[in-house]
């Protein structure tokens, strides 16, 4: 069943736009007193089908210290006064954190305040407003929450008054807890100390430098631990709206107007049950508005983005937090997850046991295992954070996926892989095949020759005709641009240039569908595709991956 | 023979391929560079890795010093669509894929992959013997001794068990290839060897089989027969050398024939994935089954899937193109991924062949990805798992020293240290030897889930078992040609291997009566869980619902949790995390791994025989669902997704 033309006629100016990548962008307080000046406020988000979905959700009250990754440049007109997610916390592990909160919700929506689980409360609650969860703030009033980092890792943080009403209006958000001590062998940022050495799966720096590449991580690695170092992140947060829920909080807060808190009818009763949700968010965007860049302005109350992209053998950290009231089976296409924490507590084998140390590559000194699990499918669950690493490197696929052929005249189809201790392709950073795969080097996968590719493999793909194209498909089975013209042609086998999200000239990435397993999330207010969905690529050296817009 | 078109058309700007032959094709080699051998229809015991880590070593050539491991699997599957009888009797419209391989071992629960040997056996059509809609179905009933007028009766009889088992198990459709021919200018021989011109390039290759023949002339007498092309590009005194091509002939002065009128040189008629459509769409169109066809693998396996789009009858009006995803492969190409929206999609009346080396051991399953809120609901859902390369090691009380072997290939290592996705280290437990770990006193044929090292994911029976859930008022919709709500999704049928409880205790493959008036195996599946009392059964969990959460709970026989989305469940220092319950949960896109062993008391060698004072009651257990508004089938509150678990 083809529902998509609404979609597609809509999506004809943006709906393939391939320039905008993702990151986690954040906003700091300062340095070892981080503070925080937040707000709660009502303001209007858009979905793809054209809605504008009446919500609640934090914002800066005033601007903060600073903005990060620094490769991604501030957002034009800063951090907006209301945003779905909140604005991304970021502080380091030993920091003394203060948020103040300014309650500018409409009165009749009463006291609003924040729940920080993961972190114990250091401030002390003011007379008479202390709620049954956390520290209120009144209407038009205030609170403030100081807590110690105690340890890294990410963090959901979200309404703690009325929370099956505020959250759902909108009111959550992140915090990053950054380690303080990143392991040497992770390097530091910045410095000529960076990246793993090439005996470990990492070592990207010099790639990340030959192709002129930014670095758009918050750190070396998410915990004190040598085996998270990590080379690219992204945040992902989940939700749903109940469009029903929002209609009538608006209805009700227009009725009441301008009336005084406390006062008789200035109060809202919003049926929360029986729950409906039809949009289903990933950082507070429906696909495709997902993968639109961070900041994009048709978006000024959904900053975030979600539009992964790496390069083959890039440690990538995945940050997933479930900010809404159901579980979202959250498949990641392409590799497993492994689960390094839950709600920032790192989950490691017994570290009195001798022999749980071990000594990760390149580190000075055993550190505990890894006990997380390595899952396809990382279930987002109410309220839990988690943190995971993967990564994709072609190890196994039994063909070459650069499609070298020996026999070319083009340099780049004759290029040479020399195995590393681990079997990539380490030794050339410069090169288009950096972390290639060596075993399979050179290996065909068709039966017969097609353009510049080697035959004598064992696949024989169907004339072109026979199939349909989709738009995020590079143009063959190959991976990256230069294998992709030699197979096919300038063009590819796409569908006519100009209408396809992954170039067959410029990128030809192999494209990874991550989205929410419970299909029917993946729709936006019944139309598919929509929803919780995304599209991850694998970017062969020669894209350079740009996060900054 | 389509070996030209890519250099043809790589000239050409916009790539207007020349659309040659059939659409519908399979794809089956018996060898390839990863298996040169002759024979690859047989899995050959694990004893050295296949690649070994030679320093400076650059490609698939220079490091192969090992042996061949694994073998070539294939199998053949319809995309289309059918339907499926729910425990409440009522016939529920599907979107489904149906088996066009394997058809006997799917109608008895088993895989369909099969050998090569197997699956490029064309079906032996004859005036009395050929595949006809329905089929195994069909054929079990009878033909022509009983027309089927109100479907046969469960269980089925002796009679037609044993013609199930016969059924064919090819691939439906395989068929020799008509021959490419071509026109003889002239044909001569000195001694033995015989020189062929033709009249237009020869495209014979060394080694070619070449058939000599003619029409209803007599002039190439002495000539007609089959050869074996011994050179190519001959010079000659009429054509190019590449018109020409010589053969050897045992028969001697022959004389030069110039000119004959139907004289011809032919290819031998081959196996070569060319199939008879006919055959496809009789037994492929409204041939659904849910769940869709078993596959099943050994790690090392090259698997060749294709997936035949025959159309969905029932909706004309779509012309749905359907995908195969492989849920949680490693490292997976995004070209055979199967999501439409990253890669290319098969329309309707063509063949797509997915081609994977197989990943690492686990449970996997599979689906369509086309629309998935809507073919997933519509029942596109199947199973597939790959086996540890410990099934087919030689020494079996020595699982770490063949763990040890597998280190040696840089594929199927497992170093901690420097791979973060690293899921099964060598066991802290250490070499069974010094440990006393497995020590095999008690199965000739050792079967294990995952390469484990030390023996603990041992299993005497295994039952994969998918979860899943209908909505009836979806199916409808999607039947009677009006648009869908996805929102509104709300599951009343509760699955077990597409079938409801008590349906699921039912041995037989459930049939069912589709539009076009004939029954077919919809439901192959039972899922009885019948353990030997004092062994373990794996039970290979999955769960390809699209709307919630499913709890799956044991009564009595508890659940030993090995592993989770296909990895064994153990930490990087090689210590086993499996924990012991007696329920599990899935959403949708997710599979765990458990055994139930019906030994009351935990064994520290899975392999020793259950002492008789320990050994589980005999009886009848269940596995259910504690949604308890699950325990349902639509409007009868009774049934839904359960099953019994039969100690005997």
């Amino acid at each position: 069943m083809k529902r998509v033309l609404p979609l597609v006629a809509a999506a004809a100016g943006w709906l393939f736009l391939s320039a905008a990548q993702a990151a986690a962008p954040g906003i700091t307080g300062g340095t070892g007193t981080p503070s925080f000046d937040l707000t709660a406020a009502p303001a209007y988000i858009t979905q793809p089908d054209g809605q504008a979905v009446y919500s609640w959700g934090y914002g800066c009250n005033t601007q903060p210290a600073g903005f990060v990754p620094a490769a991604i440049a501030p957002p034009p007109t800063g951090c907006p006064t209301m945003q779905i997610p909140g604005p991304t916390l970021v502080v380091t592990e030993g920091d003394t954190v203060t948020v103040t909160l300014h309650n500018n919700l409409p009165t009749p929506a009463g006291n609003t305040s924040i729940l920080f689980p993961g972190f114990i409360l250091t401030s002390v609650c003011p007379a008479g407003q202390q709620g049954l969860l956390a520290c209120e703030a009144p209407p038009g009033g205030m609170v403030s929450y100081t807590f110690k980092a105690a340890s890294p890792g990410t963090r959901a943080y979200y309404s703690g008054t009325q929370g099956d009403l505020q959250v759902e209006m909108g009111l959550y958000g992140a915090i990053i807890v950054l380690p303080a001590s990143v392991p040497t062998v992770c390097g530091t940022i910045g410095s000529a100390s960076d990246g793993l050495p090439a005996s470990h799966p990492g070592n990207n720096k010099a790639a990340r430098a030959a192709w002129g590449e930014s670095d758009f991580r918050l750190a070396a690695s998410a915990f004190d631990h040598p085996d998270t170092c990590y080379d690219r992140e992204y945040l992902f947060q989940f939700s749903a709206i109940d469009p029903n829920v929002h209609v009538q909080a608006l209805a009700q807060v227009t009725a009441a107007g301008n009336c005084t808190a406390g006062a008789a009818g200035c109060s809202l009763s919003v049926p929360t049950e029986p729950y409906h949700p039809t949009y289903f968010l990933i950082n507070g965007r429906s696909m495709p508005d997902d993968m639109d860049p961070n900041y994009a302005a048709q978006y000024p109350h959904q900053p975030y983005n979600g539009n992964p992209h790496m390069h083959p053998g890039e440690l990538v950290l995945v940050r997933v937090i479930g900010q809404d009231r159901w579980q979202h089976p959250f498949h990641e296409h392409g590799n497993h997850v492994r689960v390094l924490a839950r709600d920032g507590n790192l989950i490691t084998a017994d570290p009195t046991v001798a022999s749980n140390l071990i000594t990760y590559s390149g580190a000075a000194a055993g550190a505990a295992a890894l006990a997380g699990p390595l899952l396809f499918t990382t279930t987002t669950t109410p309220g839990v954070a988690m943190d995971g690493i993967f990564y994709w490197t072609g190890k196994g696929l039994n063909w070459d996926a650069y499609g070298h052929n020996p026999a070319s005249k083009d340099p780049l189809a004759t290029l040479t892989c020399t195995p590393d201790a681990n079997g990539y392709n380490t030794s050339a950073p410069a090169a288009v095949n950096y972390y290639e795969w060596c075993q399979d080097h050179d290996k065909p996968l068709q039966v017969h020759p097609f353009g510049d590719v080697a035959g004598g493999g064992p696949a024989t793909l169907p004339d072109p005709n026979l199939f349909t194209n989709g738009a995020w498909y590079g143009g063959s089975p190959y991976l990256g641009p230069n294998a992709t013209t030699r197979a096919t042609g300038p063009t590819g086998t796409t569908p006519p240039s100009g209408t396809i999200a992954n170039p067959p000239t410029s990128e030809a990435g192999f494209a990874f569908m991550w989205h929410s397993h419970d299909e029917r999330e993946i729709t936006t207010n019944n139309i598919f595709p929509g929803g919780m969905l995304m599209m991850m690529l694998v970017d062969s050296r020669e894209f350079v991956i740009d996060e900054s817009n | 023979m389509f070996s030209t078109r890519g250099w043809i058309a790589f000239g050409l700007t916009l790539f207007a391929l020349p659309a040659m032959g059939q659409s519908f094709r399979v794809q089956c080699p018996t060898s390839t560079i990863t298996h040169p051998g002759a024979d690859n229809n047989h899995e050959p015991a694990y004893s050295a890795a296949t690649y070994v880590p030679v320093t400076g070593t650059a490609d698939y050539t220079s490091g192969k010093t090992g042996p061949v491991n694994g073998a070539i699997k294939c199998q053949q599957i319809s995309g289309g669509d059918g339907y499926a009888t729910m425990a409440d009797g009522t016939q529920t419209y599907l979107f489904s894929f149906g088996p066009l391989s394997g058809l006997a071992d799917i109608a008895q629960g088993r895989p369909g992959t099969e050998f090569p040997s197997v699956f490029n056996n064309p079906f032996p059509v004859s005036t009395t013997n050929f595949l006809v809609p329905g089929d195994p179905a069909t054929t079990v009933d009878g033909v022509g001794t009983s027309p089927i007028s109100g479907g046969f009766l469960q269980p089925l009889s002796p009679g037609q068990l044993a013609r199930l088992a016969g059924a064919y198990n090819g691939a439906v459709g395989q068929d020799y290839d008509s021959a490419d021919t071509f026109t003889i200018y002239d044909i001569s021989e000195s001694g033995n060897t015989v020189t062929v011109v033709l009249n237009s390039q020869a495209p014979f290759q060394l080694g070619d089989q070449v058939v000599i023949a003619q029409g209803n002339g007599t002039d190439l007498n002495g000539y007609v027969g089959t050869f074996t092309v011994t050179a190519v590009n001959v010079a000659n005194g009429f054509f190019p050398p590449n018109f020409a091509f010589q053969y050897s002939d045992p028969a001697t002065g022959l004389a030069d024939v110039n000119g004959s009128s139907d004289a011809t040189a032919s290819y031998h008629p081959a196996i070569d994935g060319h199939v008879d459509p006919r055959q496809i769409m009789d037994v492929g169109v409204m041939n659904g089954n849910i769940p869709a066809p078993l596959m099943a693998i050994d790690e090392d396996d090259e698997f060749f899937l294709t997936l035949t789009n025959v159309g969905m009858i029932m909706r004309p009006d779509l012309f749905e193109q359907h995908t195969v995803h492989f849920h949680g492969y490693p490292n997976a190409s995004s070209f055979y991924d199967g999501v439409p929206d990253a890669s290319v999609a098969i329309n309707i009346a063509a063949s797509f062949t997915y081609y994977y080396l197989a990943p690492e051991a686990g449970t996997y399953f599979w689906h369509c990805h086309i629309t998935p809120p809507e073919h997933l609901q519509m029942g596109m859902v199947g199973q597939i798992y790959v086996r540890p390369r410990q099934d087919r090691v030689t020494s079996p009380t020595h699982l770490y020293a063949a763990l040890q072997t597998q280190e040696g290939d840089l594929r199927t290592k497992c170093d901690s240290t420097t791979d973060i996705l690293c899921s099964n280290p060598l066991p802290a437990g250490g070499d069974n030897l010094t440990t006393g770990g497995f020590t095999g006193d008690i199965a000739t044929s050792k079967k294990f889930a995952y390469n484990d090292g030390d023996g603990s994911t041992y299993y005497d029976v295994e039952y994969p078992v998918q979860m899943h859930s209908f909505d009836p008022n979806f199916h409808f919709v999607g039947m009677t040609f009006n648009p869908e709500g996805f929102a509104d999704m709300k599951d009343k049928y509760f699955l077990l291997n597409g079938r409801s409880y008590p349906d699921t205790v039912n041995p037989d493959p459930l049939q069912t009566q589709s539009a076009d008036g004939v029954y077919h195996f919809s439901q192959p599946l039972p899922t009885i869980i019948n353990i030997p009392a004092g062994s373990r059964a794996l039970l290979r969990l999955s769960n390809l619902n699209v709307t919630e959460e499913q709890t799956l709970a044991s009564l009595g026989v508890p659940m030993q949790v090995i592993a989770l989305n296909a990895k064994l469940l153990r930490d990087q220092a090689g210590n086993n995390l499996y924990y012991t319950t007696n329920s599990i949960t899935l959403g949708g896109g997710e599979s765990l791994d458990v055994i139930l062993d019906t030994c009351t008391v935990a064994r520290t060698d899975p392999s020793q025989q259950c002492p008789a004072a320990n050994l589980m009651p005999k009886g009848t257990y269940y596995l259910y669902t504690p949604n308890l508004d699950h325990l349902s089938n639509d409007a009868e509150n009774f049934g839904g997704q359960m099953t019994e678990v039969r100690v005997n």
